[in-house]
Order: C-alpha cells, then sequence, then structure tokens
C-alpha cells in the first residue's frame, strides 16, 4: 500500500515508523508556494492556515498516486480534529480515490483497532511493537540533537555549517533500521555536531528567545519563515515550546512519576487560562512563563491566522508580558508570502531584547 | 445588589433563564441595550483584531455595564451534550475579559456542563453563592423558578416565532398561537447562531427583510433539541461543537427534507467552527440542488447589500416556484 502523511517537522520520523512496517512511503514534498497555492484553493476561505498547507500537501501526493494517507486525529474543541473529514471530502470531490486514515484515541473511536490492523498488515505485533520502539527512541535523538543545534548555529564561525550540519545529522538518522544502527548514527552524529567551529560568547552576552504557539506554525520551518533559523542569525539562541518527542510522552505515553514539559506548562498557565480550551493556547500561555522563570529573555508566539484557541492565549499576551516581564512579540502566519513586514518587525523586537538585556549591566 | 447580563452571544437563547434567575435570587438585573455602534466600537477598540464579531460585541456590551454594576454574569460555557464542546472562545471567555480588560474583579462566572441544552440544574450555580452571599438553597430554588421560565421560552419559539419576539411575549405572558405558513409564501431555512441571527445590529434585520419578501422563515431553535438529532448519524464523526453540530443537523434536514425552498448560511467574519460547516453544507447543496446562499457579515454596516442579495435570492425562488 503506498502511504502518505501530513508534512510537519523532522518527516522522516513518521517515515520511518511507515516504513519499518513495510509499506511503500511516499513523503510529501516540502511545502512550497505551489502547496500553499493549491491548499488555497481548495479549503475553506476562513479554515485555519495548517489546515490549508496540509490540504495542499496532500493533493501534491494524491497527484503522486497514493493509495491512503494517515493522519491523527482529536475530539475538539479545536478544530484539528475535524481536518481529516473535511479533507477526505475535499479529495474526493476533486476525483481522487484515496482513504484518509485517522487515527483517533482509542476510546473514543469504535474503528481504532480496524485502522491499527489495516497499519499493520501482515507484520506480527511483536513487529509492530519493536518499530515503535525504535522510532520512539529515534524522536528523541533527532529532538535532542535538534536542541543542540539551535543552540551553536548563533555563535557559528561559519555561516551556514551549523545548517548543514543538521542535514547531515538527519541524513545519518535516515538510514537508521536497527538498534546498533541507531547508536552508530548517534555517534556519528556527535562527530558532526563537535565539528561545528562556534566563537566564545559570554553567558551575560547570550540572548534566549523561545518559541511558543500553535504546534503545526512552530514545529513547520518551511511555513514559520524559518523562524528558529532566522532568529539564530540575528545572534539568540532558540528553544520551542513543542517537540515531537515531548508530544508523545505527554499525549501517547504519559508518565506517571514524571512531569512531562507539557505538564509544566498546564501547571503554569492555568492562573491565565482556567482549563483546557482545546489546541495549545493553555500550554503557550504556561511555556511564556516556564520561559522567563528558566532566563529566557523574550518569547515569540506564532499562530495561524483566525486559530481559535490562539486567540484567546493572544488577547491574555500582554498581561502576562506585563506581570512577567518578559517581551512577548505575536505573530499570525498566513498565506501571504510577503516577509518583509514580519522580519522588519522581528529585527526591532530582537533589537529590544538586547537592549533590555544590556542597559542592565555595566558597561 | 446589581448583576449585569450582555445582551450578546447566548443571551438569545439562555438570557430569560438568567435573568429570572438572579431576579429570583433578589438581584438586580441590568440587560445591556440592543447593540449599537457605540457598543461595537467598544468591543472592536478592546478586543484583538482578527477575533470574530460576536466576541468583540461581547467585549463592547461588558465594557458598557462595567461602570454600572457589581458583577458581570459570564458563564463559561463547556459542554451541553456529551462529548461535544463549544467553540474555544467561550470555553476561555471569562479568562479572556478577565486578563484582557480593566475590570477583572467584575467577571462572575461559573462552570456549565450538562448533557442536554437544559442547564438549568442548580448545581450549575453552586460555585455563585459566596460571590452574591445567598445559600445554596435559595439557588436550588430561584433556579427552579426560572427553569419554568425558560422551557416556557423554547415553548414560544418552537411555535415558530424568532427568541427575540418570543422574549417579548413571555414578558407580556402571552402564549401566541403557532405561526403558520401561509400557501403562496416561500420557505426559507436560515441557518445561523442565535448571537448572529437575533443580533439586530449583526444580522441587519435579515428575518424582517426576508419576512418583508412574503418568506417564511424556520430556523435552527424552532426545533427541540433532540428531534433532527438523526440527520448526522451517517456521518464517521460529528463536529464537536453543539450548536454548530445543531445547525448542521438542521441544514441536513433542510437540504433533505422537501420542506424549504431555499437555504441561507449567515456566518459571521472569521468564525472558525462555520468555516467547516459551510463547507459540508455547500456539499450537500451541491448533492441536493437546493438553492443555497451565504451571507458573512462583519462589524461594518452598509445594509445594502444584503437587502439586494436577499430580494435577489427570494425573487429566483418565487420564479422558480412560479415555472
Amino acid at each position: 500500500m503506498k502511504i502518505a502523511f501530513p508534512y510537519m517537522g523532522t518527516v522522516l520520523v513518521y517515515k520511518k515508523l511507515l516504513q519499518l512496517l513495510g509499506h511503500e512511503v511516499v513523503v510529501p514534498p516540502r511545502p512550497s508556494k505551489r502547496t500553499i497555492d493549491l491548499g488555497v484553493k481548495y479549503s475553506p476561505e476562513f479554515a485555519c492556515f495548517p489546515f490549508k498547507v496540509i490540504m495542499g500537501s496532500y493533493i501534491e501526493v494524491c497527484e503522486m498516486g497514493v493509495d491512503a494517507i494517515v493522519t491523527s486525529g482529536g475530539f475538539g474543541p479545536c478544530r484539528a480534529g475535524f481536518y481529516g473529514e473535511i479533507h477526505r471530502r475535499t479529495l474526493h470531490s476533486l476525483g481522487y480515490d484515496v482513504d484518509v486514515i485517522v487515527i483517533d484515541q482509542p476510546l473514543q473511536d469504535k474503528n481504532f483497532m480496524q485502522k491499527v490492523r489495516l497499519l499493520k498488515g501482515q507484520n506480527s505485533w511483536l513487529k509492530v511493537l519493536q518499530a515503535a520502539k525504535l522510532t520512539y527512541q529515534l524522536v528523541h535523538e533527532l529532538d535532542k540533537f535538534e536542541k543542540q543545534i539551535f543552540r551553536l548555529m548563533p555563535y557559528e564561525e561559519e555561516p551556514g555549517q551549523t545548517k548543514q550540519a543538521w542535514q547531515q545529522i538527519q541524513t545519518q538518522f535516515d538510514q537508521v533500521f536497527d538498534t546498533t544502527g541507531l547508536k552508530k548514527a548517534k555517534k556519528n552524529a556527535e562527530e558532526i555536531l563537535k565539528s561545528i567551529k562556534v566563537r566564545e560568547v559570554p553567558e551575560e552576552k547570550k540572548i534566549r528567545i523561545g518559541l511558543v504557539g500553535e504546534i503545526y506554525v512552530v514545529m513547520e520551518p518551511s511555513i514559520n519563515m524559518e523562524m528558529e533559523e532566522l532568529l539564530c542569525g540575528l545572534g539568540c539562541e532558540v528553544e520551542r515550546s513543542q517537540y515531537l518527542s515531548e508530544w508523545i510522552d505527554h499525549n501517547l505515553l504519559p508518565n506517571p512519576f514524571k512531569k512531562s514539559r507539557d505538564q509544566i506548562f498546564v501547571e503554569k498557565g492555568k492562573p491565565y487560562i482556567g482549563l483546557t480550551i482545546g489546541g495549545h493556547a493553555q500550554q503557550t500561555v504556561g511555556a511564556v512563563v516556564d520561559f522567563k522563570d528558566r532566563g529566557f529573555d523574550g518569547v515569540i508566539h506564532l499562530m495561524p491566522f483566525a486559530c481559535l484557541p490562539e486567540l484567546v492565549s493572544q488577547s491574555i499576551m500582554p498581561k502576562i508580558s506585563h506581570e512577567h516581564d518578559i517581551p512577548v512579540l505575536t505573530l499570525a502566519i498566513d498565506e501571504q508570502t510577503g516577509q518583509t513586514n514580519a522580519l522588519t518587525r522581528i529585527e526591532a523586537f530582537i533589537d529590544l531584547v538586547k537592549n533590555k538585556k544590556y542597559i542592565k549591566q555595566p558597561a | 445588589m446589581k448583576i449585569g447580563i450582555p445582551r450578546a452571544l447566548l443571551y438569545f437563547y439562555y438570557g430569560p433563564f438568567w435573568k429570572s434567575f438572579f431576579e429570583n435570587l433578589g438581584c438586580e438585573v441590568v440587560v445591556s441595550k440592543t447593540t449599537n455602534k457605540a457598543i461595537v466600537n467598544q468591543g472592536v477598540k478592546n478586543s484583538v483584531p482578527e477575533i470574530c464579531v460576536p466576541i468583540k460585541i461581547q467585549v463592547g456590551h461588558f465594557l458598557s455595564l462595567a461602570e454600572k454594576v457589581d458583577f458581570i454574569f459570564i458563564p463559561r460555557m463547556i459542554s451541553i451534550r456529551k462529548e461535544q464542546f463549544f467553540c474555544p472562545k467561550f470555553m476561555g471567555l471569562p479568562d479572556m475579559l478577565k486578563h484582557s480588560l480593566k475590570y477583572p474583579e467584575k467577571v462572575l462566572s461559573c462552570d456549565i456542563e450538562t448533557f442536554t441544552d437544559n442547564i438549568c440544574h442548580y448545581k450549575n450555580y453552586l460555585p455563585l453563592t459566596e460571590k452574591l452571599g445567598v445559600s445554596q438553597k435559595a439557588i436550588k430554588e430561584a433556579a427552579e423558578e426560572a427553569e419554568q421560565k425558560w422551557l416556557n421560552f423554547r415553548k414560544i419559539t418552537q411555535l415558530g416565532y424568532p427568541a427575540t419576539k418570543a422574549m417579548e411575549y413571555l414578558e407580556q405572558g402571552i402564549r401566541p398561537p403557532k405561526v403558520e405558513f401561509t400557501p403562496g409564501q416561500i420557505r426559507i431555512g436560515l441557518l445561523g447562531y442565535v448571537y448572529n441571527m437575533y443580533d439586530p445590529y449583526i444580522s441587519l434585520g435579515i428575518i424582517e427583510r426576508l419576512e418583508e419578501c412574503n418568506a417564511h422563515v424556520t430556523t435552527f431553535d424552532m426545533f427541540p433539541e433532540v428531534q433532527l438529532k438523526s440527520m448526522t448519524k451517517d456521518m464517521p464523526k460529528v463536529l464537536f461543537w453543539t450548536f454548530t453540530n445543531r445547525l448542521l443537523e438542521t441544514g441536513y434536514y433542510f437540504f433533505n427534507s422537501g420542506q424549504v425552498d431555499g437555504v441561507i448560511h449567515l456566518t459571521a467574519f472569521g468564525c472558525g467552527p462555520d468555516s467547516f460547516l459551510g463547507k459540508l453544507f455547500e456539499l450537500e447543496a451541491e448533492k441536493t440542488g437546493i438553492p443555497f446562499m451565504t451571507i458573512r457579515v462583519d462589524e461594518h454596516t452598509g445594509e445594502n447589500h444584503l437587502v439586494t442579495r436577499v430580494e435577489a435570492f427570494t425573487d429566483m425562488l418565487k420564479r422558480s416556484k412560479a415555472v
């Protein structure tokens, strides 16, 4: 069965899982102008931006002739839980004979096992478990390296070297098919990381920026103007509030003995948003507080245009920024690709953050 | 004690209950004025630019009451059907008003979580005892009495009256006759949320305008809550916002029952759930061939476009019926 999936973040993880289960995997092309144009054309005008990008992505993989698309579901109250239904109907009305398989929480979805069996194919359950475990380890390793990359990038001696290193690391992990392979890839990746030449910067001169907001626009560089690289280019270290491994730990494998990062965010967000209102609004708000507590200098809040939960957090943002004394810049991401406006705002914001930090220090 | 209730959002569905509930508790209830230009301007000025119009208007109403009353009642609407919710903006509404405006201490809130659209059970309102300084027993009695009023209100709307009309009848204590369809009229199914259809500022009086064009208008709240539930039973997954879902059920009923000649979807600029709902209606209209029109409204007020479109739509229906 030819299978595809939505494009978000480090796609090699999803690819790996499906590959290990023996499916023929079609990796969607990285979202481009064409993807977005296609998505916008066939989506409802006021659908949120991730919906449109994924719509475009699906049309592109349908052109490549896939049989099925696997995606995650949800039961509200954020719109994302209903994406699959509308995508399926739209694709069918465009004449593509493709199955959109939505994986929901097992307890609420009566067809859950049927879907799992479909994906399981001829594999034994043991094989499935092994594949899942390996992918899980892979995600964790990749995220660890990604975090380090964006901590080194602002200080690289040769521009572009870190980016290249990150691509090499991903290629290393792409070739992993078993645990020994994973160990080897890890070792190689560490070597690559060490080879990056960085200049020494005193601790008090370092600027750290947190990236918070809705998961899709935070995790997918091709639609958020490569925000992390952009900020690194302006000399700031960057950390996101969302990583795939943490999402898995929080949603799929909650550990009763260890608080996940998301749980910490939720606790810190509670005083502002009293209960989960869907999406990541509560986490977004909590993450801002958490970044401040951990000594970050500023926060950039990304949201898709007209995202329901993030509009609530956006309304509250000025107050948090004021109460916790941390600068926050909210940017709404949509299909308009003119970047100069956003770029100017980001540069100005970073200048302010730097001034704020340096002015407190003795010359 | 003075309690303010904004004449916005779900006031047009639950207003009679809330008003009577607080009156029974001995509070003086101030309902904000019908939406006007000043209220809208205040709302637009004090909310984030891209949020939907109904929320902006709610903010405006909140501010218009803030100086006049001790508390403003902003319930947190969580769920009124099993495994279904409200739009995230409703669920975060008390937080939003508390943390983005100047009057956090005025917000009086409690969580509403039930299994039917009857939210009158007193347990929902027990968290209010402390702030209002009343006993649990008083809350229970007040809620039970107010429930009768609300049920009456719902009965009147189910006779075919728009909510605003039904509220007038309720105040006067009149039980009006059932609205009958007279032959020669065209039948329009109007799909929209109560706060869009019945706020004359947002809807620009669309119901009256349709009636002027000799149309018989039916809306979703003229049906009992569960009557149309079966309309969506074939869907693998229904929408998870209750009122959106009820619109969907009503819409599918309009398209498939042969009881209406045309369907109008009234939606507000920037409404998230409606972006999906509208798409489902479009697909269904194509399938069934029933004329369908979407009217999108926002805080701008040019009403000429509405008049033109409503007249053109009804003229078209009349002609196709005559042929």
